[in-house]
């Protein structure tokens, strides 16, 4: 199990378009991938569980990683938040 | 006559159409085993993307990405596997697949609906709307085609979603039961620019298809079968409707200038963080006045400091990098605001209200003053203080801001450290010491309404005194005069926000006095920008010199019909 914690940067957080421009690049690897926020746990390849945790611009999130590939879901899903998701900053 | 919220403004004429509701009862589908249900499910979910892909080009075309975004974000929802794993535990458990999806949507609509943010609860139509199209593809039921409804057509609906509306062409005007002003049919009936109003209870049993029906998008007001004259004096509305928005049309997204190149700030004043698109979709230039008021409105607990924060940070996002003016909480006694405790007093406009009344209650001011600061990490908000009587006043205020921002500072949320406060200048206290709140204030709003109000001591509500409460009252010119040029002194922008800052009476005379900036009603930015383009300065200052020699209302009147402003 791989994890690291980083912070949302992009304006529309994890709402709508950016939402599922994560959970759709992270359908592609096999490792389960889990976002902590707020004490709460969220299935990162769900679109609704990724939404309805509300996860705004600013938010301090842990993502936790565990599978076969799980070196690469993690670094691709860092990549991708900092990158800010194709949203604005 | 029906009632409801005009979302989209201009006159429609027309004949009612009612929407086909494709039936989704499902009770006579009958369980063709595990396996066979759920063959059928990803075979409707297919079908699903391939007509939702068509739709979100369809709609991108008619109402901008954002419309199309919430269609291919539809297919992401079925794509979610723990959503598909909810379904197919149902279809094990032994239901057909219609019932399986019906059910785990319905939960997920609850879910969505109870949340507090707003954009959480329009998903949950998102989900219904889904729902709905994947049951009708289960059943073999397509919706309504839409694109060949007549052109006197007026749709008339319980609600109208995405995928419903798409192919809609220019038609007479439409109305449904449910809905607000950022509803998608609000949105798509502006962009369509078909007179809408939505919010008409029950309206889909009132009316008959076929039945003549007035949309009246500007007031807000639905007339089934109206009468001749009715008729006539709609028809006259819708013309004179027509040549004022495409002699308008022309001044959408210019600057705000007079003839001879003087420019000013052209802003929009809002009551709701929704209206901030408003102001953007008319090309106001900021917005000058965002009343929070509404906020505290009918509830029985406050609002917390993160639904303010919420509120003012969409409205600052909607804005991009425009200005966004923040009034603090202006109420006093003469209000109903059950979670504000809220005294009676006998004299309620000179009582407790405005700033005096948040210094009085921190535990409503410095939540809101912290959700503001936080808020202005997003863009350029700017914070006004309403009812400012005294210098002390805005110290305090500044005391507090200095306050939360260290907390902030600690906690390392950030906030914009050059967030201007600026002073509304609505009494004639504050009008007298300008130029002291000069020195105080970043910035002046002139709130006319109530300058204008305490300066003649006429009550505006009162109609024996309406000609006193009137803004071209020599006092109050001299008043606005005066303030400008105190604030020009200090060298700070003096703006105003009242309702005369888009009278085209008043309009030539404050270009003349210098002010910097004029926020309007948003439905007002754009024959505002044309009535300050019909000016030079030479010509405004001519006049106003006449003006201000008047000595009477009367005679301030006589001379500006002379230049003939009452256009």
């Amino acid at each position: 199990m791989v994890s690291e914690k980083l912070t949302v940067i992009n304006k529309q957080g994890l709402h709508m378009r950016p939402a599922r421009t994560f959970v759709q690049a992270m359908a592609e690897y096999q490792s389960d991938i889990a976002i902590l926020f707020q004490g709460k746990r969220v299935n990162g390849k769900s679109i609704m569980q990724v939404m309805t945790a509300c996860i705004k611009q600013g938010a301090e999130i842990e993502l936790e990683c565990s599978g076969p590939d799980e070196e690469q879901v993690l670094a691709a899903a860092v990549a991708l938040i900092n990158a800010g998701l194709g949203d604005e900053m | 006559m029906f009632k409801g919220i005009g979302v989209s403004a201009g006159i429609g004429i027309g004949r009612v159409y009612f929407v086909g509701q494709p039936d989704l009862d499902y009770s006579g589908v009958s369980f063709s085993g595990v396996e066979g249900e759920k063959n059928r499910l990803a075979q409707a979910v297919a079908r699903f993307g391939v007509q939702t892909r068509e739709l979100a080009e369809n709609t991108v075309s008619r109402a901008g990405q954002a419309q199309g975004e919430i269609l291919l974000g539809q297919i992401a929802m079925l794509e979610d596997p723990c959503l598909m794993e909810e379904i197919h535990a149902l279809i094990t458990d032994g239901l057909c697949a219609e019932a399986a999806v019906d059910r785990v949507c319905r939960n997920y609509m609850e879910v969505f609906a109870a949340m507090d943010d707003e954009l959480m609860r329009q998903r949950g139509a998102d989900v219904e709307d889904m729902k709905d199209r994947l049951l009708r593809i289960l059943l073999g039921r397509e919706g309504a085609d839409l694109s060949s409804l007549p052109a006197d057509a007026v749709l008339v609906a319980r609600d109208l979603t995405p995928s419903l509306t798409v192919g809609l062409g220019h038609i007479a005007g439409i109305v449904t039961e449910l809905g607000g002003m950022t509803s998608h049919t609000a949105i798509l009936a502006r962009a369509l620019e078909i007179p809408a109003v939505v919010g008409v209870p029950d309206v889909t049993n009132l009316v008959q298809g076929g039945q003549s029906i007035i949309v009246d998008g500007s007031g807000g007001v639905v007339i089934p079968s109206p009468d001749e004259q009715t008729l006539q004096r709609c028809r006259r509305r819708q013309e004179s409707y027509r040549q004022a928005r495409s002699s308008l049309s022309q001044y959408a997204g210019q600057p705000t200038r007079t003839m001879d190149g003087h420019t000013v700030a052209l802003f929009g004043n809002i009551g709701t963080a929704g209206q901030a698109e408003q102001v953007v979709q008319e090309t106001g230039e900021g917005v000058g006045l965002f009343r929070t008021e509404f906020l505290f409105l009918e509830r029985k607990n406050l609002p917390t400091e993160e639904e303010q924060f919420e509120v003012y940070r969409r409205a600052v996002q909607s804005l991009s990098d425009r200005t966004l003016i923040i009034r603090t909480l202006d109420v006093g006694g003469d209000k109903e605001i059950p979670c504000l405790g809220l005294e009676k007093e006998d004299n309620p406009f000179l009582g407790v209200r405005g700033i005096r009344w948040c210094l009085g209650r921190e535990d409503v001011f410095l939540p809101q003053l912290r959700a503001i600061l936080r808020a202005s990490a997003f863009g350029r908000v700017k914070v006004m203080l309403p009812m400012v009587t005294t210098v002390e006043e805005v110290r305090a205020v500044r005391e507090l801001i200095a306050r939360l921002e260290r907390e902030l500072e600690e906690k390392r949320i950030p906030y914009d450290r050059e967030m201007e406060v600026g002073v509304m200048i609505e009494t004639p206290a504050a009008a007298m010491i300008a130029d002291l709140l000069a020195k105080e204030a970043d910035f002046f709003s002139i709130g006319t309404n109530d300058l204008t109000q305490y300066v003649m001591a006429a009550d505006r509500g009162n109609r024996k005194v309406a000609v006193l409460g009137d803004p071209l009252q020599p006092a109050v010119l001299r008043c606005v005069r005066s303030v400008v040029r105190a604030g020009h002194e200090a060298g700070i922008p003096v703006g105003m926000c009242g309702e005369a800052a888009a009278d085209p009476r008043m309009i030539p005379l404050l270009l003349a006095f210098g002010l910097d900036e004029f926020s309007v009603d948003p439905n007002a930015i754009l024959r505002t920008r044309r009535a300050i383009a019909g000016w030079s300065m030479e010509q405004v200052a001519e006049l106003t010199e006449k003006v201000m020699s008047c000595a009477t209302v009367q005679e301030v009147y006589a001379c500006l019909k002379e230049e003939n402003c009452f256009k």
